[in-house]
């Protein structure tokens, strides 16, 4: 069976790893938006 | 020191000695000593990965950073999220499945012997010298700021890990990573309540922020883009992106981390969680940095913080004029504790008006200081020509050694040892897989006993630390040990990440192709590097898409090359 063929574990608590990609992605987005929030009430 | 920090210190250390050791037993092949029979569940991965990027100099520069150039480093770690991603889809379920020891292996498997033979040589080479100035970096600033001998300071900085790597191999240095992370963390969490505790009464932590933001120490985000500067979102991003995949996803000594992994499933969740605190976890070490800076507004700050340089210069013909550049530089201090003051005032009062009044005073009274400060590094440099006139990585440990209680000191330098015991020992540990899997097995002995090899790996584990100790007594004389270890780095980590970039995505692509493509795209990256064209951090870039290019364009000249089962 060819490595790209074969079945994919399930991740814990998504359905699948495309959920914990976008969690990952989505949490960048949110911490540099935070960050920028920082940046300007303090400056 | 105080005895009770001299307790603390090799208290500690002894501990992760004794702990790693104790880790180590049930050795008996190479899948027990370089995969640990591939058996972590995922937490530990995420704390060994942290362990293994987390150096000495990460917790001593990161802070200095942050005092001088306030906390927009931290953008510099925004590439590495998406480079966890990108490695789980597409790195991790391919070494897992292949079952390599090595990230090299799948290379024999996808193109040839040769490309597998460079790829590992590259890294053998390069993170076998940056491991030693790795081991040199932290000691010269212990050594000068505590008076140590540096020939001995590295060798317990180099030798003592070298204990439990031998004997545990990689499950002596993931668990011994766990337990360095939580004191490191607890010690560096006691350090930054201590910063705001020993402030004036009457600032508190939200009236420090206030000030750090006013001096714009806390500039995190900074969107404006410039080619020529580091720091900003976008080099963040796409620069840090780039790093962080050829890090993570070509570096042993962090492929060989999530290799361990019981499963896919416990690599992914290993590596999407560091994607997850990195960030976070970087910004609150900064936020320390930020604090150590408002500290040293209420209090006086020395000059030049490599105070043993600085006591040095005062016994040449520059000493008498470096010592009246002091007492002016002192006479500014105190006017500025006077305008912090103000400041703090205002901004409690919700005066915005006045705040502005009083930032901008200080702010004069701060070049002010700037321009005597470069009087005198310009005295230092003329009393030692090879005196290193940065002291970014000095700041926070000056702040450590005389500022914080007894007891707390022993701890931070003990933190020191321990961050530096982390990534040694993981580079330690896949220097030597990567020399027996990929060179003494494939290319000497490919049919000795399981004993034979566990036997070769240990052995290959202590030649390896002693050669990156006997580098490191070489390495004070370089200069910058930090710049030293990024332009090494950037010589190979971009034509290696080319390599697998064209295993990966350019399928049709053969290995004479690519072998050739990394051979004459790493002389062009040593070229652009020697005449000075452009700044090192752009090597990574450069030798990334020349790998590819030429690889695709060599293609088109050779014979079609035979596909090969990937299975």
């Amino acid at each position: 069976m060819a490595l790209d063929q074969q079945p994919e574990e399930k991740p814990p608590l998504f359905p699948t790893w495309g959920y914990w990609y976008a969690l990952v992605i989505a949490w960048l987005l949110l911490l540099i938006v935070l960050f920028y929030l920082f940046t300007k009430t303090f400056s | 020191m105080s005895p009770l920090d001299w307790t603390v210190l090799i208290g500690t250390l002894t501990t992760i000695i004794l702990y790693g050791v104790w880790k180590s037993r049930g050795q008996q092949n190479l899948d027990s000593y370089f995969l640990d029979n591939q058996s972590m569940p995922w937490y530990i991965i995420l704390l060994s990965i942290i362990g293994t990027q987390a150096s000495a100099i990460t917790f001593i520069s990161a802070p200095g950073q942050a005092y001088t150039d306030g906390m927009r480093f931290v953008q510099y770690y925004f590439g590495l999220p998406l480079a966890m991603v990108v490695l789980c889809i597409t790195f991790v379920p391919i070494f897992h499945k292949l079952k390599v020891y090595t990230a090299y292996e799948y290379l024999e498997q996808r193109f040839d012997l040769k490309t597998r033979t460079l790829a590992s040589t590259l890294f053998l080479i390069q993170r076998g010298l940056s491991t030693g100035i790795s081991i040199c970096a932290p000691s010269i600033i212990l050594s000068s700021l505590l008076g140590w001998n540096l020939y001995w300071t590295n060798m317990i900085m180099g030798g003592l890990l070298i204990i439990y790597t031998v004997v545990g191999g990689t499950r002596a240095v993931a668990y011994t990573q766990t337990f360095q992370l939580i004191i490191i963390f607890s010690g560096m969490f006691l350090a930054g309540w201590m910063v705001v505790h020993l402030l004036p009464p009457d600032v508190g932590f939200k009236q420090a922020l206030q000030v750090s933001g006013k001096m714009d120490k806390l500039n995190v985000i900074v969107t404006k883009f410039d080619w020529k500067d580091k720091y900003n979102i976008w080099s963040g991003i796409i620069g840090g992106f780039f790093l962080a995949l050829s890090y993570f996803g070509t570096d042993q000594s962090q492929v060989g981390r999530y290799l361990t992994a019981k499963s896919v499933k416990e690599s992914r969740m290993g590596l999407l969680m560091n994607g997850l605190v990195k960030v976070p976890m970087q910004f609150l070490i900064l936020l320390i940095g930020a604090m150590v800076f408002v500290f040293y507004l209420y209090f006086r700050a020395p000059i030049f913080f490599n105070e043993a340089q600085l006591a040095r210069a005062h016994k040449t013909e520059q000493g008498p004029a470096l010592l009246k550049l002091e007492d002016q530089y002192t006479e500014l201090g105190k006017v500025k504790q006077q305008q912090v003051k103000q400041l703090a005032a205002a901004l409690e009062a919700g005066n915005n008006a006045q705040a502005d009044i009083a930032k901008k005073e200080l702010q004069q009274t701060d070049v002010k200081a700037t321009v005597i400060r470069t009087e005198a590094l310009s005295l230092i440099k003329a009393s030692d020509p090879t005196a290193d006139t940065s002291d970014t990585n000095y700041i926070f440990l000056h702040f450590v050694v005389n500022s914080l209680p007894k007891g707390l000191v022993g701890l931070l330098i003990a933190i020191i040892f321990l961050a530096a015991w982390g990534s040694i020992a993981a580079a330690l540990n896949s220097l030597a897989s990567t020399t027996v899997v990929d060179v003494y097995q494939r290319l000497y002995n490919a049919n000795a006993s399981p004993g034979h090899y566990l036997m070769i790996s240990r052995l290959w584990t202590l030649i390896w630390g002693v050669f990156c100790i006997v580098v490191a007594q070489f390495a004070g004389s370089l200069g910058s040990l930090i710049e030293v270890v990024n332009v090494l780095g950037s010589w190979f980590y971009g034509v290696t990440l080319g390599i697998f970039l064209v295993a990966f995505y350019l399928k049709k692509v053969g290995g004479t192709a690519t072998f050739w493509a990394a051979i004459i795209s790493e002389i062009v990256v040593l070229v652009v590097y020697w005449i000075g064209a452009v700044s090192f951090l752009w090597l990574n870039a450069i030798g990334c898409l020349l790998v590819l290019l030429l690889a695709w364009v060599f293609h088109q000249f050779c014979a079609p090359a035979q596909p090969r089962e990937i299975a």
